[in-house]
Parts: structure tokens; sequence; C-alpha cells
């Protein structure tokens, strides 16, 4: 048997009234209502988190950790999306915020830009230049694409860059560099993150093209938010050494990374349905002219993560006024050689190969998913093709689906159910008449 | 043996509803579970054969008869034909308009990719009558 199929976007029951609200938004059809509740598809989530962002009665929400992990190393290190510097009014400085997480109990904060940097640096001086994949090479950094891509758009996954994403990287970096420092043995230090979404969350307990993550827990931004605000006006003692640049700052509002790169031929998408709709006509051949494309799968990028409390364009406003201050991204050419190595030994290279997911599929026997099909098609017919989802499925056919597949036994079609009562009405007022 | 049929009506001019057909089977196919880089292959020559109807057709349909092995398509349309297939198999001949290259189409691509996307390629065409074109698509052996 397959092994269960983790993620963190999880319902909490009793917010939820059946209202259908998340059954549409869902890129993957992975929702369902069921006895009055939503219920997710497991092995379908890709995490974007569109239904934690749409649900009118908070009722979609994440596993994420809390600050008791702390208790659980001997030394910890802290590491932010740099989402986080859009949450604050803009005159908190970005030493300020980091400052106010490290004062929760943290040996070291961080954010991401060691990452990013590295990132940059690799596709734009190594990994374009030696393409060897037809069309554009796409991001890694963003999960709940990769997920979206392993579900729905299997055969572009050769196009994903095959490096680590901005935390894992930095995560792997600082953790190592702590262990020397300290004398500590990697289980002995605890590294959190500090994240955006839920596509996060569950790439550390469910990696993508790695092992094992080297980050231990993650904790919402919207969690913490209270946490630092009242730590924001502790004394700034501490002197934050991260080296955020204007260019690595803006990976996290849309177009950020691809600008990042300084080339030319490239389209920056954000919001998960605009990137299905790109997608497709990648897989179409109709993107021409395209070397690489940028796909983040909230509005704005990470500054419109699901579990972020600002409103992304007033958040982009932001980075975009922090950027200002910043110095320009710049590398050494050993720094660039540095890179490469740690690519080329598999330090921040995806090792393990991003499988295609066939979750879609009415059976894992093609000729049984063959026969379901006719079946299907069958009971579309008597289907009223409205999409009302009062049935608990986000389509007519999506319903039908689940009847082929045995699902969902509970749930009828309220429209039919309505016609064939009126008819059975009028047929018997028929009946009525020529009796009288 | 099992096997299913679909057939798609293609309208003529409608660019509004252009790209539906293959899309839906696109879908059809990843719910049947199809070999991913086959449900591709067979996504793009439908998408060009239906994209040809719509652009230089009086109108037609697109059949695919899905097995578990493979795919069959057979795109039929009503008219007017092509005169010389030979020069419109040719990469780059096209007789779009400009109105139709503003579009992004145009290329004189579409042929000659569908034919790079089948196992099995075949057209034919009467001036008049229409034209029919059959492509035999396959798991590849190792996918
Ligand atoms: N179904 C058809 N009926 C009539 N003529 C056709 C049909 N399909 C193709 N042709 C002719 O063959 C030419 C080449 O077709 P092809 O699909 O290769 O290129 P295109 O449609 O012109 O451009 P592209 O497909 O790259 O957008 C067309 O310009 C048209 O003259
Ligand atoms: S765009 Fe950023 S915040 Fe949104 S899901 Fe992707 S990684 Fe997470
Ligand atoms: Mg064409």
């Amino acid at each position: 048997m397959e092994k269960e199929y983790f993620h963190s976007v999880i319902l909490k029951e009793d917010r939820c009234i059946g209202c259908t609200s998340c059954l549409k938004v869902c890129p993957t059809e992975a929702i369902r209502i069921i006895d009055g509740k939503a219920r997710i598809i497991d092995e379908r989530c890709i995490d974007c988190g569109e239904c934690i962002r749409i649900c009118p009665n908070h009722a979609k929400s994440a596993v994420t950790d809390n600050l008791n992990v702390l208790d659980k190393y001997k030394y910890t290190i802290a590491i932010a999306t740099m989402s986080i510097y859009g949450q604050f009014q803009p005159n908190i400085s970005i030493n300020q915020i980091l400052n106010s997480i490290k004062a929760m109990g943290f040996n070291e904060v961080y954010d991401t830009t060691l990452g990013a940097k590295i990132i940059s640096g690799l596709i734009s001086r190594y990994l374009l230049l030696k393409k060897k994949v037809e069309g554009p090479l796409i991001n890694s950094s963003c999960p709940a694409i990769l997920r979206l891509i392993q579900i729905r758009f299997p055969d572009l996954l050769p196009n994903v860059v095959d490096i680590e994403t901005p935390m894992e990287i930095t995560a792997r970096i600082v953790k190592i560099d702590a262990a020397k420092k300290t004398g500590l043995d990697l289980k002995e230090i605890g590294v959190i993150f500090f994240t955006p979404c839920t596509a996060r969350a569950t790439s550390i307990k469910n990696p993508l093209g790695i092992k094992n993550s080297y980050i231990d827990a993650a904790i919402s931004i919207k969690d913490i938010y209270g946490e630092i605000l009242k730590n924001l006006s502790v004394n700034p003692s501490y002197s934050v050494n991260v080296e955020t640049t204007k260019e690595t700052l803006k990976w996290v509002s849309a177009g950020g990374q691809a600008k990042s790169l300084g080339m030319e031929k490239y389209l920056a998408v954000d919001s998960i349905h605009e990137v299905i709709k790109v997608l497709e006509d990648l897989e179409l051949g109709k993107l021409e002219g395209v070397d690489f494309l940028e796909l983040m799968a909230c509005r704005e990028s990470c500054i419109g993560g699901p579990l972020v409390i600002e409103n992304s364009f007033i958040a982009r406003a932001k980075i975009g006024n922090h950027a200002k201050s910043l110095s320009p991204l710049t590398y050494t050419d050993e720094e660039i050689d540095q890179y490469i190595k740690m690519y080329e030994e598999g330090f921040v290279r995806l090792t393990e190969t991003i499988e295609p997911r066939l979750v879609m599929s009415l059976d894992k026997d093609i000729s049984k998913s063959i026969q379901k099909m006719e079946l299907m098609r069958e009971i579309l017919k008597n289907l009223p093709g409205i999409d009302c989802g009062v049935c608990g499925a986000p389509t007519c056919r999506a319903f039908a689906e689940d009847i082929v597949k045995g699902e969902n036994n509970h749930s009828l079609c309220i429209v039919k159910t309505i016609e064939s009562f009126k008819n059975k009405n009028l047929k018997r007022k028929g009946e009525n008449k020529i009796e009288s | 043996m099992s096997a299913i049929k679909y057939t798609f009506q293609i309208e003529k001019d409608d660019f509004s509803r252009a790209g539906e057909a293959s899309s839906s089977i696109k879908k059809i196919l990843m719910q049947v579970g199809s070999e991913p880089s086959l449900t591709r292959r067979v996504a793009i020559a439908t998408y060009e054969a239906e994209m040809n109807i719509v652009i230089h057709s009086d109108g037609g349909t697109i059949s695919v008869m899905i097995d578990p092995k493979c795919v069959m398509v057979l795109a039929k349309d009503n008219g007017p034909g092509i005169e010389n297939i030979e020069l419109a198999m040719k990469e780059g001949y096209s007789t779009a308009t400009d109105r139709i290259r503003e579009m992004g189409f145009g290329a004189g691509m579409g042929l000659s990719n569908m034919k790079k996307c089948s196992d099995e390629f075949s057209i034919e065409s009467k001036i008049g009558e229409g034209t029919t074109i059959m492509m035999n698509m396959c798991v590849k052996e190792g996918e």
C-alpha cells in the first residue's frame, strides 16, 4: 500500500458549514462536501492554500508548529521568509524584525537571502547556459507549483530546475555552520522556518526532490505575528548578519526571481489559476522565445501567501521600500565556482527525481479506467451539467467521477431530484385531468 | 478489449471555443491514467488539428479512440480541402491571413507537428469535399 500522503491544509470541522465556497477554487478538485462538511482528498492536495484564503468561516487552517518546539533543541536557529518584511509598518526596519524574532529565544536568526542568492547565481551563470531540455526552465522555489506540475503537467517535470528552495539551502548552510561552531550534533540543533504558506510547511515533513529537510519545524507568520509585534521594541543589540540585497529581497514578490537573473527572455506568472493557463499553453508548445518561467502559486508571489497577514499589494509596496536602502546583488567568480561545486556535489541540487503523480486517474489499471470512463459518460448524460456543487462535488463531471470510483455514495443530485419530482407531479396532474 | 470513443464538433472561425476539444481530450486521458508523454503528444496533435479546422476549414469533427496502449485520432472536416498536400505539410508553409497571424497562428508548423507527434500519420484531402487526418499514437517502450 502507498503510504499516506501528508499535506498541511486541514479543516476545522466545527467551523465548516458546508457552504461550497472552497469547492470551486481548488485547482486539483481535491475537495468534496460530505455530510455537510468539507473533506480534502489527501493525495490530491497541493497545499496551495486557495481554500484557506477563500473560506468565509475560517474553517480551513494549516498544520504548523509553535514556539514550544524550541525546548526540543540545545541550539536553535530561526529562518524567516523575506515576505515577513512586508508585514509591518514601513518605519520598522529589517534589523528590528529579525531582532524581535531572536528575542523569542533563538540563538541565531536569518532570512532566506543566502539561498536566493545561490539559486539566482546558479540559474543565471550555470544552468541556463547548459540547458538541454526543450522550452523554458521553470523555477523550483514554489512547492505548490511543483506539486501541481506533478499532478497536472507531469510531462513538464524535466523543465523544473533541479535546485532546492531558498529556505532549504539557507537551512543546510547555517545548520552545518552551527554544528561546527558549537560542536553539537545536527540533531541537537533545531532550525525553525517562519512560513508564509502551507506548501513550505509541507515541504519540511514531506520534501520534494530531496531525502530529508534540514528544517525541523514551521511556524506560520499569522500565528507568530503578535509575538513579533510585542518584541519589536527590544533593544536591537544583536547585529543581524543577513546580507539581504535589493534583488534577493524582491524574490518574494512577483517577477523578482526572474528579474534577479538579469535576463530578458523570461515570463513571470503569479496566482495558481493563471499559472495553470500558462502551463497549458506551454504544454501545447505555444510559449516560444521564453527561457525562464517564474511560476508562483500565490497572487503577487510569497508576499501573498495564505499564512501572511498583510494584503499582498500593500506588502509589495513595503518590500519595494525596504529594497531601496539595500545594496545590489553581486557575485565574485569564486562565489559562482563555489555554488557550482555545491550543485554538482548534490548539496543544493535536487538529488531525488520528482515523479509524476497520476492521482487524477479513475483506476490504476488503464482498462478498468476506460470502463469507468464509459460508465461516467452514461451518468453524465443524466446530470444537468450546471455544476451547482450541492451534491458536494465541484462539477457534475467530478460527481460522476466520484460515483464510478465508488466514493461519496450518499450524495444525490438535487436538480435531478427536483426534476423527477416535478415530472411525477405533472404526470399525476395529467392523470387527474383524464379522469375528470 | 476495452476502448472508448469520443467525438467533438469543431465550428469554423469559433475562436472563443477553439482549444476546448483538445483540452477535454487531455482531461479524459489524464482520468484514464494514460502515460504522461503520450497524453502530451495527443494534446498537441489534437490542438493543432482543432486549430486547423477552426482556421482553415468549414468546420468538422475530431474523434479519439482510446485503448490502454494507443490513442487513435481522426480529424475530419467538410471542406474546402487542401490543394497541394505535399506543400501544406512543409514546415513554414501557411496560407493564414494577416489577421490570423496576429493571433499567433500561421507559422506553418501545425501539420508537421502533428506528424512528429504521431507514430502513424495519414492525410487525405479532396477539393470541395474536405480533409481527413488519421493519427495513431502509442505508449513508447520503457515509459
Ligand atoms: N483542415 C484544413 N483545411 C484546409 N486547408 C488546411 C487545413 N489544414 C491545413 N490547411 C492548409 O495547410 C497549411 C499548413 O497548415 P499548418 O497547420 O501546417 O500551418 P498553419 O495552420 O498555416 O500554421 P500553424 O499551424 O503553425 O498555426 C495551412 O496554411 C492551410 O493552407
Ligand atoms: S507562492 Fe510562495 S507563499 Fe505561495 S505557495 Fe508558493 S512558496 Fe508558498
Ligand atoms: Mg495549423
